[in-house]
């Protein structure tokens, strides 16, 4: 999730509010920042200084400048009065026409504006975009309806007060908000506030409709003034437009509509307006009196104080049938999955993880696997949000504060709910949580867990380091100053917990880890795992695929008169198994040219056996006894010239050959020919047993990754990007070394106790090694090796059910809470696995 | 792509009128086209000819369905001659609402300026209107054309600028004989980030094949010394350009996207992982392949199949076995010792990029599978490795930072003075400035400057830290 576009004070330049009347015409009602800068014209900035427009500009844009000035005082003004002009005094010119401050706006006459930005009414309720170089004015249009009355009938809602009549106010009904932004139940709740704030004022005085079309004002456009920089335009007002402008449309459409609000704040400040005109009196007085007299103009300097900001914008309206409260925000992801391409850019200081990007699609579905690997970190101090709840209660007020006092940026939301001893319910769990995460008052991180390793983030931003210092000073006191502690935490990657002194400290350890998630200083340190195929299983695998392909052909060749068919079972594994051997190495020459029928049936048979078969650690001497066909026949090592004088006869005597009835010549042509070829595959069958017995016999080692035998050199390890996925070879190299890990016994173990501890160092991808100073050393290699047969099983067990996450994508880190288990049994179980694994690390 | 392009002009009489358009009806109708316009006029034409404030300058607005943008310059041109005493006219472009706009503005603001121009030294445009009318009043009289033409009419005018602009995105339109107009659509860029000292470009592009006589001389000597391995302070040093003037040529090639900017490489320097290794591991395009070619000492030359199966050369099992037990990756190598390039494998390269790690410099790393018996000077190039990896967003330089607690207190309330004659390594220590930074900048080595910081003046022990981030 990219940053957008954010709004800042250099590219949101104000906000107006401009009305028509159907008698009177436009008026400009109001704009905030009393000052909206005339922008220059395009060139002014540094950064459109590079665009050659220079000579158009020269014939054309210079001589206009002061167009605006001109049309509304035809007397000539000296531009240097103009230029020195505070835009805060009235200025009289020499013909005595007066120049008001509040008339000009961005360098334009407001008579001019109000007329630009009125647009018609095909323009109701939807995006209303004018640039005038460089000035862009975004809106949304509101115009009454068509009947010319702003005011809804009310007794129709006050009856069924349910979901339906909400969704009649569009300004607020969840139903019409944007999905993205809308964050689960605050559209309700919305919808709520409006809807309790009016219940608790009672019925209003019937609508005098006369009255409302006397007030008679047909339309009203809250205008958003955005210079954006050429490039981000289109960003900035799609932005704009969908979280801001257009809700706040929205929320005064519905006040409009209430209670006549715009139009009655509209003429109140229109009134002051004029009074100061003729009174000449200073624009920020003015300004300052309607801003405290008006709620309109006061939710207009909300806005644009907050939005400018990229804060969150709650809009009070004091219509006359109470408070309406609204809130507006542009959301910003609070993470980033990788390094941004600009390191001092606005992605600066963001917390990175991948946690979110890396989770497939069809987790994202399955509620509960957010709720394992996910807990809550709040941005602020509990008992503040406590507070602010309070403030403000509703029906949920109670049940949030209960969730706001059980998360822990340790737990699970998962765990939290169990906490909470089921006050809460998963449902509502995700639901709060969303809440908080939406209003910026909390971010969803992976729970926080002194075994796992944490490092400075790449991206934080340094330039906060000094005031992030002080900060820290003040709030642990006795702890180690922040640079010394980044410092620490940054010099090597270690498990969190060993920063920690001693057991006392761990509380604090904790919440000093949680601070400095919250600032974006510091970001887990992942591990991320593939399955590495070592060479002597893929030659395990080979071989005995090859073995088993020889023997189904011999009996194929004896048995021809009954027609080669496979298993049943096989039929239906063909074109997975198909699908593998398309991607296999070139390993046997031999199996490349089988047909797809005997690979499958091929496969099975592996299947079964790497299931059924008890395996034996001695290296086999011939694979015969496991891979011969049941029926009592020849083994495949028997002299081959002994098959070619069985086979003929029985060939020649194929049904279809004896029915056709062909004269003799013919019959005896096409069992010569029919000879031939068997005589042809015999032989090559012959050959390819010959070859197929003379090849180095597959041999199990201890350690498949140091397996130097002569008949694996040039052999490259086969990496599986997504065990669970595996197909075809690949799941039968998963099974094979399920199979070693389960066969890990007694023998081994015995000799493998001295070898161990040299080979782990050796072998890099271990998990021991790379976890630099993790406390499972080689002591506990030891404990492995005598591990009995029952720990063996275990880690095969383990080996099937963690296989899914060896997909690169998983963090090993959170197979403890997404499987429910203990940390460290997890790490034992996955040390035992790490030579078949290929780690990286990274967030 | 150019939906519309279109003339209007104000009538003192009849008012904003569209004169010339094309194609044909798409602003206005017109005889003859049954092809409804783009959209309706009547609700854009006040910005098509707005208020006189809002005149001369480059006016966009979208139409109400939100489809399409009309583009225009307004243009007033105040002159005693003319009813009212003022011609007003825009010429405008229609174009999708989702393109980008930026190449179009150009456009728009040359012909008003050139027809603006024309205006005001012939009357081009006020002449022309007594030939030409405005489209609703052709169609009154039949399309009758009136009078001789000596020129071009505006409306095929557009239709060529039209043509011409979206089949090959610049055109070259003689108007009359003394005027042509000239158009190309740019893309616009974004300003590239500022080019540092301590950066190192990477050409993306072979420099010597595009370059000529004609270009700028100080960036003809820049970039003939960009070479993958020097950083931009080295650069101008051995160009004898002046460090401003180089990374003002270099940002100059940033613009046009032609070079990247790297970090200087070091053996004691760090790199980590980040989560585009995953795109590495799993070969996505062929990437282990091509960082083979352009990592494996001397195995670009040769076309040879990737490692002979080792089973015919004698040599091959023999330095496996004296790699002792522990080559857990060795096997996979081609053994071979002798002359020529080798091939990594696959497997082993992508050993090699995963076992960066934070906390761990290249040396140790190197270390570390030297230890493990494989011997990766001789076989990969590993500066090109690092490099590979942090072009394809596989790696990234964790950099080296200096701290001064002292300092960052001073600068958190607002103390910090400079010290004239002071410590020059003080500004430094604030935790923004990398070493790469200060190596460049006061020409120290890292151990240089660890030993200046040891002996650092005003602190007490434990004051200066060195952060890696």
């Amino acid at each position: 999730m990219a940053l957008p576009v954010l709004p800042s004070p250099s590219n949101f330049l104000g906000v107006a509010l401009v009305i028509n009347r159907s008698r009177d015409g436009p008026r400009f009602v109001f704009h905030y920042p009393q000052l909206v800068p005339a922008q220059g014209l395009s060139g002014a900035r540094p950064e459109c200084g590079k665009d050659a427009d220079d000579d158009d500009d020269l014939l054309l844009a210079r001589p206009s400048r002061l167009d605006g000035f001109e049309a509304s005082a035809p007397s000539v003004l000296h531009p240097d009065n103009l230029a020195q002009w505070n835009h805060d005094d009235h200025l009289v010119t020499e013909s005595g026409t007066q120049i008001v401050p509040w008339e000009h706006v961005a360098g334009f006459p407001t008579k001019d504006l109000e007329n630009i930005l009125t647009p018609a009414r095909a323009y109701h309720k939807r995006l209303f975009q004018v640039s005038l170089d460089p000035l862009y004015c975004v809106s949304y249009p509101i115009y009454v309806p068509e009947n010319g009355v702003w005011r809804k009938k009310k007794r129709q809602q006050r009856k069924d007060a349910g979901a339906a009549a909400r969704r009649d106010d569009e300004g607020v009904a969840p139903g019409d908000a944007d999905p993205a932004s809308r964050s689960g139940e605050r559209g309700v709740s919305e919808a709520d506030q409006f809807e309790g704030r009016d219940s608790a004022k009672g019925t209003p005085k019937t609508p005098d409709e006369a009255e409302d079309k006397k007030s008679s004002m047909t339309m009203f456009n809250l205008v958003f003034f955005l210079n954006p920089r050429k490039h981000e335009v289109k960003d900035l007002v799609d932005v704009m437009f969908v979280h801001i402008i257009k809700k706040i449309n929205k929320a005064y459409k519905y006040c409009q509509q209430r209670s006549d609000f715009v139009w009655k704040e509209s003429k109140k400040i229109l009134a002051l307006k004029d009074k100061g005109r003729e009174d000449k009196r200073n624009m920020s007085a003015l300004w300052e009196d309607i801003l405290q007299n008006s709620s309109l103009a006061q939710s207009m300097q909300d806005i644009y104080e907050a939005v400018s900001q990229n804060k969150i914008a709650a809009l009070q309206l004091e219509t006359i049938e109470g408070m309406v409260t609204h809130s507006v925000q542009i959301p910003v992801p609070f993470h980033i999955s990788d390094l941004p391409q600009d390191l001092e850019g606005d992605e600066c200081g963001l917390w990175m993880t991948t946690a979110n990007s890396l989770i497939s699609d069809e987790a994202v579905e399955e509620p509960s696997y957010l709720d394992k690997n996910f807990g809550l970190l709040l941005l602020a101090d509990e008992k503040k949000i406590s507070a602010e709840l309070q403030g403000d209660p509703d029906d949920a007020t109670v049940s949030m504060i209960e969730f706001v006092r059980h998360c822990k940026p340790t737990l699970s939301f998962y765990q939290v709910g169990q906490q909470s001893s089921n006050v809460l319910t998963p449902a509502q769990v995700r639901k709060y949580a969303q809440h908080f995460i939406y209003w910026r008052r909390a971010i969803a991180i992976p729970p926080l867990h002194a075994r796992d390793m944490y490092i400075v983030n790449p991206n934080c931003d340094m330039r906060k380091l000094p005031q992030a210092t002080a900060r820290w000073a003040r709030q642990f006191p006795l702890l180690p100053a922040l640079p010394n502690f980044l410092a620490e935490l940054s010099v090597a990657p270690r498990p969190y917990k060993l920063h920690c002194p001693s057991k006392a400290h761990r509380p604090v350890y904790m919440a000093m880890l949680a601070w400095l998630m919250r600032g974006g200083w510091v970001t887990q340190l992942c591990t991320f795992a593939y399955v590495v195929v070592w060479p002597e299983v893929i030659y395990e695998v080979e071989y005995a695929l090859e073995a088993e392909d020889i023997a189904r052909s011999k009996r194929s060749q004896t048995d021809a008169n009954i027609p080669p068919s496979p298993p049943a079972g096989a039929a239906a594994l063909g074109d997975v198994a198909v699908a593998g051997f398309g991607i296999s190495s070139s390993f046997l020459s031999l199996t490349t040219d089988d047909e797809p029928s005997d690979l499958a049936s091929s496969v099975t048979t592996l299947r079964d056996l790497s299931l059924s078969h008890s395996h034996s650690l001695a290296p086999r001497q011939s694979p015969d006894p496991d891979l011969s066909p049941p029926s009592p026949r020849r083994t495949l090592s028997d002299p081959p010239s002994h098959t070619t004088p069985h086979t003929n006869p029985s060939l020649a005597m194929t049904p279809v050959a004896a029915s056709q009835q062909p004269t003799a010549a013919e019959q005896a042509a096409e069992k010569a020919r029919l000879e031939r070829i068997a005589d042809k595959a015999a032989r090559e069958l012959a050959e390819r047993a010959t070859a197929h017995a003379r090849k180095a016999v597959p041999e199990q080692t201890a350690h498949p990754s140091v397996n130097a035998a002569k008949h694996l050199v040039g052999m490259s390890p086969h990496i599986i990007l997504d065990a669970k996925k595996a197909t075809g070879k690949e799941s039968l190299y998963l099974s094979a070394i399920e199979k070693r890990l389960r066969g890990r016994s007694a023998a081994v173990a015995s000799s493998a106790a001295a070898k161990m501890p040299r080979d782990r160092n050796v072998s890099n991808n271990s998990i021991n090694s790379n976890r630099g100073g993790a406390p499972v050393g080689a002591g506990k290699q030891g404990r492995d090796a005598h591990a009995s047969a029952k720990d063996d099983g275990r880690v095969a067990d383990a080996w099937g059910k963690f296989s899914k996450y060896f997909n690169g994508q998983s963090a090993l880190e959170r197979i403890a809470l997404q499987e429910d288990m203990k940390r460290k049994d997890v790490w034992n179980l996955l040390t035992a696995m790490s030579e078949y694994l290929l780690c990286v690390r990274h967030w | 792509m150019i939906q519309g392009i279109f003339y209007a002009r104000f009538f003192p009489q009849q008012g904003t009128k569209i004169v010339a358009q094309s194609p044909p009806g798409c602003i206005v109708p017109v005889h003859g086209v049954d092809k409804p316009c783009l959209f309706d006029f009547n609700v854009l034409q006040e910005y098509i000819i707005p208020r006189k404030a809002f005149c001369n300058r480059y006016i966009t607005i979208n139409d109400p369905e939100g489809k399409y943008s009309v583009l225009g310059f307004p243009v007033s041109i105040p002159n005693p001659r003319y009813d009212r005493n003022e011609f007003i006219f825009n010429f405008g472009v229609v174009v999708d609402n989702d393109i980008d706009q930026v190449p179009y503005e150009r456009v728009v603001r040359r012909l008003a300026v050139t027809f603006a121009e024309m205006e005001k030294q012939s009357g081009y445009l006020s002449q022309d209107h007594d030939r030409h009318p405005p489209v609703d009043e052709q169609q009154e009289r039949g399309g009758r054309v009136i009078g001789s033409y000596r020129r071009r009419p505006i409306e095929s005018l557009l239709e060529i600028i039209k043509e011409d602009l979206n089949n090959y995105g610049e055109c070259m339109i003689p108007v009359d004989d003394a005027n042509t107009i000239n158009m190309k659509l740019f893309p616009h860029h974004p300003t590239p980030p500022e080019v540092k000292g301590w950066h190192v470009p990477v050409a993306k592009m072979k420099f010597a094949d595009v370059v000529d006589p004609t270009w700028d001389l100080t960036m003809q000597r820049v970039i003939a010394h960009i070479d993958g391995v020097s950083d931009v302070r080295r650069i101008a040093y051995a160009a004898d350009v002046s460090l401003e003037l180089t990374q003002l040529a270099l940002r100059h090639l940033l613009y046009y996207d032609t070079i990247l900017l790297l970090d200087i490489f070091f053996f004691g320097a760090c790199y980590a992982p980040r989560p585009g290794i995953h795109d590495f591991i799993a070969n996505v395009g062929g990437m282990v392949d091509e960082c083979a070619h352009y990592v494996c000492v001397g195995a670009a030359s040769h076309g040879a199949p990737p490692l002979d199966q080792g089973t015919g050369t004698s040599a091959g099992g023999s330095v496996g076995a004296g790699e002792g037990p522990g080559s857990s990756g060795s096997n996979s190598m081609d053994p071979n010792g002798g002359a020529g390039g080798h091939r990594v494998s696959n497997y082993m390269l992508t050993k090699l990029m995963t076992t960066f790690c934070v906390g761990k410099t290249v040396m140790e790393w190197l270390k570390g599978h030297m230890d493990a018996g494989f011997d990766v000077l001789r076989f990969v190039d590993v500066r090109r490795l690092v490099q590979f990896g942090v072009i394809k967003g596989c790696l990234y330089r964790v950099h080296k930072y200096v701290v001064s607690k002292q300092y960052l207190a001073q600068l958190a309330t607002g103390q910090a003075v400079p010290m004239a004659g002071g410590d020059p390594l003080q500004k430094y220590m604030d935790g923004c400035h990398s070493f790469d930074q200060i190596i460049t900048e006061q020409n120290l080595a890292d151990a240089e400057i660890m030993n200046k910081l040891k002996s650092f003046p005003s602190s007490g022990v434990g004051d200066i830290t060195v952060i890696y981030r």
